[in-house]
């Protein structure tokens, strides 16, 4: 059994957030509570050293930049709808960040992302291996039956009809993955909290 | 029938009771069940073996301790493969504790290779900012990265000034639990600068992976638990996440059969309605 005090407070932590699975008590209780309390006080101090610290206040105060005034008062305008009468303030910060991000991500993102994936549906249906044209006829099938499912103008009926039901079956396939993966993740999680409890801690295995 | 009354109105905690049992078990007298090596964890095992001594490796550890069962195995695996084919490690992070775990791992691989901190392998710690810090990362590395994780100064590592932008960057593997992570990576450093990209995700996000791995723009991929024992099984060095196979296999052979008798009363509550 390990002799550290992190390890006993760690697996004394977790088997208060199990004892849920029996009934609600306060060992449970207290074990939530401890989190929430660190979560915020971690949080606290990641943002301040790393975000306004160096970012903002350092050069400000240690290094006499007075031009970094400028993005303390347009954060403060963030809290103007505090105050009824200059609440209008808030559109400033808002608009600057949303043009920001917009900027930056809708160009990335259909370079990145729209672009590539396009891309990657023009696949070969000669001149591949019979293994090779059966993946990439379920690719192109897939991706045109799940965008006609998602055509809402024109009545699903007739071709249309027969496209968009296909579409359901490959969304069905993935979402069917995605909950094996969701359950596979939380069986892994589960096991790294029991192999802490009898590696690090119990030190049986 | 009495017996599909009962079984419907069974306690949920008998069955927390015995998924309890299959994970603990396969861990205290472990089977030895296979770990067959997927095309996506070979492709990341093959990249490396391709890359020349000394070739510059990114590792993010884009992860908190919520996802540690998950990445951390995935991370030693990668880093003893790195040592083990002497490439040089950047770590650093997308998320505030992913470049302290990850530190765990290299504190105690990189001695074992008798590698060096600074010369060998450095750690840059958290860098915040996600899109835009990737965008100027990739442009200028000496502009953004001044210090080490420490507050040492990065000038004082022979290792420090090695990468001055993302063209000295041979691979990243970024160990991705969510956002920022690998679509961060994909989409505002690799798209951009062309580098290349492997991943490691936690098993909920592996699927979405997969366009990506079709694309070309990610190299390869561990999912989750199982993706990690498949490269502790490539890098012959079976650990934490082989063991925890075992266990893998029996509960999801376990929520087979529960699913089964599920739908069996489902289908006899029907016939008799």
């Amino acid at each position: 059994m390990s002799t550290e005090i992190g390890v006993w407070i760690a697996a004394l932590l977790t088997l208060a957030i199990y004892s849920f699975l029996y009934k609600d008590n306060p060992f449970y209780k207290v074990a939530e509570n401890i989190f929430v309390g660190v979560s915020a006080g971690y949080w606290a101090v990641i943002l301040w050293f790393n975000y306004a610290w160096p970012n903002l206040f350092e050069p400000l105060i240690m290094r006499g930049s007075v031009i970094y005034l400028i993005p303390i008062i347009v954060g403060l305008m963030m809290f103007a709808p505090l105050i009824p009468r200059v609440s209008w303030l808030i559109r400033i910060p808002l608009t600057f960040t949303m043009g920001v991000a917009m900027a930056l991500v809708i160009l990335q993102r259909i370079q990145g992302e729209i672009f590539p994936q396009l891309q990657a549906t023009f696949l070969p249906l000669s001149g591949v291996s019979p293994m090779q044209l059966i993946s990439n006829l379920l690719i192109i099938f897939g991706v045109l039956s799940t965008l006609v499912y998602f055509y809402f103008s024109k009545a699903h009926r007739g071709v249309l009809g027969v496209f968009a039901k296909l579409g359901i079956w490959f969304m069905m396939v993935a979402f069917g993955a995605s909950f094996g993966y969701t359950v596979m993740a939380r069986i892994s999680l589960l096991i790294g909290r029991v192999y802490f409890l009898l590696h690090n801690w119990l030190q049986l295995i | 029938m009495k017996f599909f009354d009962r079984l419907e109105k069974i306690d949920r905690r008998i069955i927390f009771f015995l998924v309890g049992l299959a994970v603990i078990i396969p861990l205290i007298i472990p089977l030895g069940l296979p770990v067959d090596i997927t095309g996506p964890v070979q492709d990341v095992f093959d990249r490396v073996e391709e890359l020349p001594e000394g070739s510059i490796v990114v590792v993010s550890c884009d992860y908190d301790p919520g996802s540690e069962a998950e990445l951390s195995p995935a991370t030693a695996a990668f880093l003893e493969h790195c040592f083990r084919k002497n490439l040089r490690v950047y770590m650093m992070g997308l998320w505030p504790a992913g470049p302290e775990l990850g530190n765990l791992a290299l504190e105690s691989i990189a001695p074992t290779y008798g590698k060096v901190y600074g010369v060998d392998y450095i750690n840059i710690g958290y860098r915040p900012g996600g899109p835009v810090m990737l965008v100027s990362l990739g442009r200028d590395f000496t502009d953004l990265v001044r210090a080490d994780y420490a507050g040492v100064p990065i000038d004082s590592f022979p290792l420090g000034r090695a990468v001055k932008s993302a063209r000295d960057i041979d691979l990243v593997m970024t160990l991705s639990a969510g956002d920022p992570g690998v679509l961060h990576w994909i989409i505002y450093f690799s798209a951009r600068y062309g580098t290349e990209i492997a991943t490691a995700t936690t098993a909920i996000m592996a699927p979405q992976q997969y366009p990506y791995l079709s694309s070309g723009q990610l190299i390869g991929l561990l999912g989750g638990l199982k993706g990690a024992a498949e490269y502790e099984t490539l890098v012959d060095k079976k650990a934490r996440a082989v063991a925890g196979m075992d266990s893998q296999s029996i509960v999801h052979l376990l929520l087979v059969v529960f699913i089964v008798i599920g739908n069996i009363i489902l289908l006899y509550q029907k016939r008799r309605k």
